[in-house]
């Protein structure tokens, strides 16, 4: 299976050892990012991951920062992509089963790696049930937003370098 | 203002809530109790839309996932499954989250009341953290 997977500078480890795991068990990972602790800004990765799995560049998405609020918003922003946010299993199954999400979101700082694999697993495992409810649901969410424009976010990564958004 | 909605699966779990709320002299809307949990979403969305920065809502369902996929496809709608009260706390410092989604099958009543009390009471941090929020905003879909 073709896998990306993203995250912010805070949950780097985790990513590492998930995309690490997944490679072990067969699977074409592709990192997109964040490769280290250095501050950087979850949209940057979020997007990344989203736009990869819109494409179809490959077959799911993985994306996590501390809560996996901010990175699963952003990859849930491109078109194309469906999202689920998760801490546990059975949600990871329903968002499979009734949603078809093609993209599965943590926080790294919430949950431990056991149960993450496990929700993978799940996730990856479990096929889409279309019934005509379910297939209703995701082409509601999918006409939503039917194009999207890739960001470079210069504007604010310029205010960030002017020292602009201060604590 | 705080609006509020659950579907028809969700009802006991929201009815415990709405309460609370009360209790806690917080005022909110109620915008659907009972329905479909896509329908009950957008017009949760639709009306925190209306003022993105002040309004902020939090919708009840089986499990959050639709209500997610719904809202977070927005422009302006920032949008937190909220599983414990961790999150709750969190995303709201960091996040400025406007929207939480409460799963009914997933928290019983003690954690879904420390959640609702965390999202309802805390503060945005701002700072470092606008710079994310400025590049969401910049995404997503716009009316």
């Amino acid at each position: 299976m073709k896998i990306a997977i993203g995250c912010d500078h805070i949950v780097t480890d985790i990513k590492d050892k998930i995309r690490d795991w997944l490679k072990s068990e067969g699977n074409e990972v592709f990192d997109c990012g964040t490769y280290d602790n250095v501050r950087t800004h979850y949209p940057i990765f979020g997007q990344k991951v989203g736009e990869k799995v819109a494409n179809q560049d490959v077959d799911f998405g993985i994306v996590l920062c501390g809560t996996g609020v901010g990175i699963t918003n952003a990859a849930q922003k491109v078109a194309g992509t469906r999202v689920a946010l998760v801490s546990d299993v059975y949600s990871a199954k329903k968002a499979r089963e009734d949603y078809n999400c093609n993209v599965i979101g943590f926080g790294g700082r919430i949950i431990g790696i056991g149960l993450i694999q496990d929700m993978i697993s799940t996730f990856l495992k479990t096929e889409f049930n279309s019934t005509p409810e379910n297939l209703e649901r995701v082409s509601r969410i999918n006409g939503l937003l039917e194009e999207s424009s890739h960001k470079d976010f210069q504007v604010e990564l310029q205010k960030w370098e002017n020292n602009e958004y201060n604590d | 203002m705080l609006y509020i909605a659950c579907d028809d699966k969700s009802i006991e779990l929201f009815d415990f809530i709405s309460n609370y709320l009360k209790l806690e002299n917080i005022e909110y809307f109620l915008v659907a109790r009972g329905g479909d949990t896509l329908d009950i979403s957008q017009k949760v969305v639709d009306l925190i839309l209306e003022s993105p920065q002040v309004n902020r809502g939090i919708i009840i369902d089986e499990n959050t996932i639709g209500p997610f996929l719904l809202g977070a496809k927005h422009s302006k709608i920032i949008c937190a499954p909220t599983h414990e009260e961790h999150t709750s706390l969190m995303t709201r410092d960091h996040n400025n989250a406007n929207l939480i989604v409460l799963g009914s099958k997933i928290v019983g009543q003690g954690v879904a009341m420390n959640i609702v009390d965390r999202f309802v009471k805390h503060h945005y941090a701002g700072g470092r953290h606008q710079i994310r929020i400025d590049m969401l905003n910049s995404m997503g879909r716009t009316i």
